[in-house]
């Protein structure tokens, strides 16, 4: 017994100084979250609600910002413009990203160069790639040089292109130039992405398949693909996420009025200039809130397409 | 026929997934292959060339397509260097130094509480872990106007070197951070805690003198991956660094772009400023970003 008591409380203060130490080694980080994330969203969907500019709440509005954003003809061009860059940019980045990491996995030389060299435009800065960008796709730049130079003029204007079209700044072509711009420098992630769900897939399949006497299409399109479908499922619903908050490159090429003519006015764009130049603090934070949802429903209807979400 | 039989079994698979060698679709294919590969790596390589080139243009001859300079000329760079506001050298510093102090915190807290949520046991751990990971999915700009009015109420957005303060605060500490330091400690065998608490050392002592050390791959991955966040980083500068000697090469980029809008030598040399210290580290240390972007995903 005089043995046992005190072995037990030393087991017990044992057990309080450890989880002091936990709550001790967590404090920073969770008040940083609980303040800058949990409570700044809860926050935001408060501000939401008032009409709020820079000397704070000024009147209780309800859902009038939220009515006003359906009838914001600005706000439902955002709208469409984010929804057009998101349906084009998704299918297409995962169409090229998917080709890269097919052709990347056979047995190829050099495949950890070109892995690393696909990568290599993710890891930029995406404004030093935009700024390039415009550069490469200015009248004078070189991309209009090139197709000169191919003798593909007589085509591009046909489709209504002079020899110096200016790409980014003629809204015609701006959002369709950031989306190309996008596909290009996402196109190696997703390759990773795809990497990892091809190297799941088990030889077997690939067996059974070539002495069934599948040509490498076949394969491709009857097993492979399908197989696929927790990677599509994964890069499908990342790239959503990310492209539904599209901002920097249409920020850079358009800056806050997106130019030209309203052509690159993202939503998280307009929501930036409604926080920034016009001071609407609750109207912005009803865009953000409207943002969210967007996104939630986005993924929920992906996971109707791609099925169950797969276990991991 | 019967020199076949024991053949085959030598060379398993190299014919499962690329047909026979000497199948001459297959050989094709293959060049096909290397065509496409080839050519889509230069598409990533070029335009980076290709704005290093620029850089040592003049103006002029900065609108003709070619990669070498006629004349070669230093004025882009000079220019970059002295004329525009900030200079180079000031926005190189102001991102170093928001880069590394984001970097340092994110690996300090991320590593004490990436431990605390793998090893130390407390009321409330897996519910407050979950809390934390839940904060992934806010969106940046959800958080814009609380977070913009947090900033300023405490007095962040001014004039002085404090301004940088508000960006590092906002970015001390990611989730990402944590998850990965605390999948990482999770991995390493028990054995050496325990005979550190045999000698007697407290939870402090364990931490930075036996398990931070032995973290050093996954604290090297954190590390990166939030320099080269950082110092990317685009959407929080913007909104907090007013004052133009605080500006961040990104930021200073994006403004730069409507105001010198056909000085391309000087515009290609701060884009080869905001590239090149992200390239080194990735020629470097590949395999680490690699990792992260699985973690990381995909910012829009």
């Amino acid at each position: 017994m005089a043995v046992r008591v005190p072995a037990l409380t030393t087991v017990a203060s044992e057990r309080r100084s450890e989880a002091l130490a936990g709550y001790g080694f967590v404090a920073i980080p969770l008040l940083l979250f609980l303040t800058l994330n949990i409570g700044a969203m809860g926050y935001a969907v408060y501000i939401s609600f008032w009409r709020w500019g820079l000397r704070g709440a000024t009147e209780f509005r309800g859902l009038a910002n939220y009515e006003r954003l359906l009838s914001d003809e600005i706000f439902l061009i955002a709208v469409r413009n984010t929804l057009t860059y998101t349906l084009v940019w998704v299918p297409l980045t995962m169409a090229l990203g998917l080709l890269l990491a097919v052709i990347v996995n056979q047995k190829i030389r050099g495949q950890t160069f070109f892995r690393a060299a696909f990568y290599f435009p993710a890891i930029a800065s995406s404004v030093a790639i935009t700024v390039l960008w415009i550069f490469l796709v200015s009248p004078e730049g070189a991309f209009n040089d090139i197709r000169a130079a191919l003798g593909l003029n007589g085509l591009f204007e046909a489709f209504g292109f002079p020899p110096n079209h200016s790409w980014v700044s003629h809204s015609r072509t701006a959002m369709a130039s950031v989306i190309v711009l996008n596909a290009w420098t996402t196109s190696g992630t997703v390759m990773l992405f795809y990497l990892a769900s091809l190297q799941a897939i088990s030889h077997e399949v690939y067996e059974a398949a070539a002495i069934d006497g599948a040509n490498a299409w076949n394969t491709f399109w009857r097993i492979t693909f399908p197989l696929l479908r927790p990677g599509h499922f994964f890069v499908a619903t990342v790239l959503l996420i990310g492209g539904m908050q599209i901002f920097d490159q249409a920020y850079v090429a358009g800056g806050t009025s997106g130019d030209p003519n309203n052509a690159l006015t993202t939503i998280v764009l307009y929501l930036y200039r409604s926080a920034t130049k016009d001071f609407s603090f609750g109207y912005a934070s009803a865009v953000g809130i409207v943002l969210f949802a967007l996104i939630f429903l986005g993924t929920l209807l992906q996971r109707r397409i791609f099925g169950n979400a797969p276990s991991w | 026929m019967t020199t076949q039989a024991p053949a085959t079994p030598l060379r398993p698979d190299t014919s499962v997934e690329v047909a026979p060698v000497g199948d001459r679709g297959a050989r094709i294919r293959r060049y096909l292959a290397y065509f496409f590969l080839g050519a889509y790596a230069l598409l990533m390589f070029v335009p980076f060339l290709y704005s290093v080139a620029t850089s040592f243009k003049t103006q002029p001859d900065s609108l003709r397509v070619s990669f070498i300079p006629d004349p070669f000329t230093l004025r882009g760079w000079e220019t970059a260097w002295t004329q525009l506001d900030p200079a180079l050298p000031v926005m190189f510093f102001n991102s170093a130094i928001i880069a590394a102090a984001v970097t340092l915190t994110n690996v300090v807290l991320g590593s004490m509480a990436g431990y605390a949520f793998a090893r130390l046991r407390f009321p409330g751990r897996e519910p407050l872990f979950l809390l934390v990971l839940a904060t992934l999915m806010i969106p940046d700009q959800l958080r814009l106007v609380p977070v913009y009015q947090l900033i300023s109420g405490v007095g962040l957005i001014n004039r002085n070197p404090t301004n940088y303060l508000s960006v590092v605060l906002v970015l001390a500490i990611s989730a990402t951070s944590i998850f990965l330091l605390r999948q990482y400690f999770l991995t390493i065998p028990r054995d050496l805690e325990e005979a550190a608490k045999i000698d007697g050392a407290g939870f402090f002592t364990t931490f930075w003198r036996v398990m931070l050390p032995l973290a050093s791959p996954a604290i090297a991955a954190v590390a990166i991956l939030q320099f080269q966040g950082t110092w990317n980083g685009f959407f929080w500068p913007l909104l907090f660094l007013q004052h133009r000697p605080h500006y961040t090469l990104p930021l200073a980029l994006s403004q730069f772009r409507f105001e010198y809008t056909s000085d391309w030598p000087a515009l290609m040399a701060v884009v080869v400023m905001t590239t090149l210290p992200i390239l080194v580290l990735y020629l470097f240390f590949q395999r680490y970003f690699v990792e992260g972007v699985a973690a990381a995903g995909v910012k829009g």
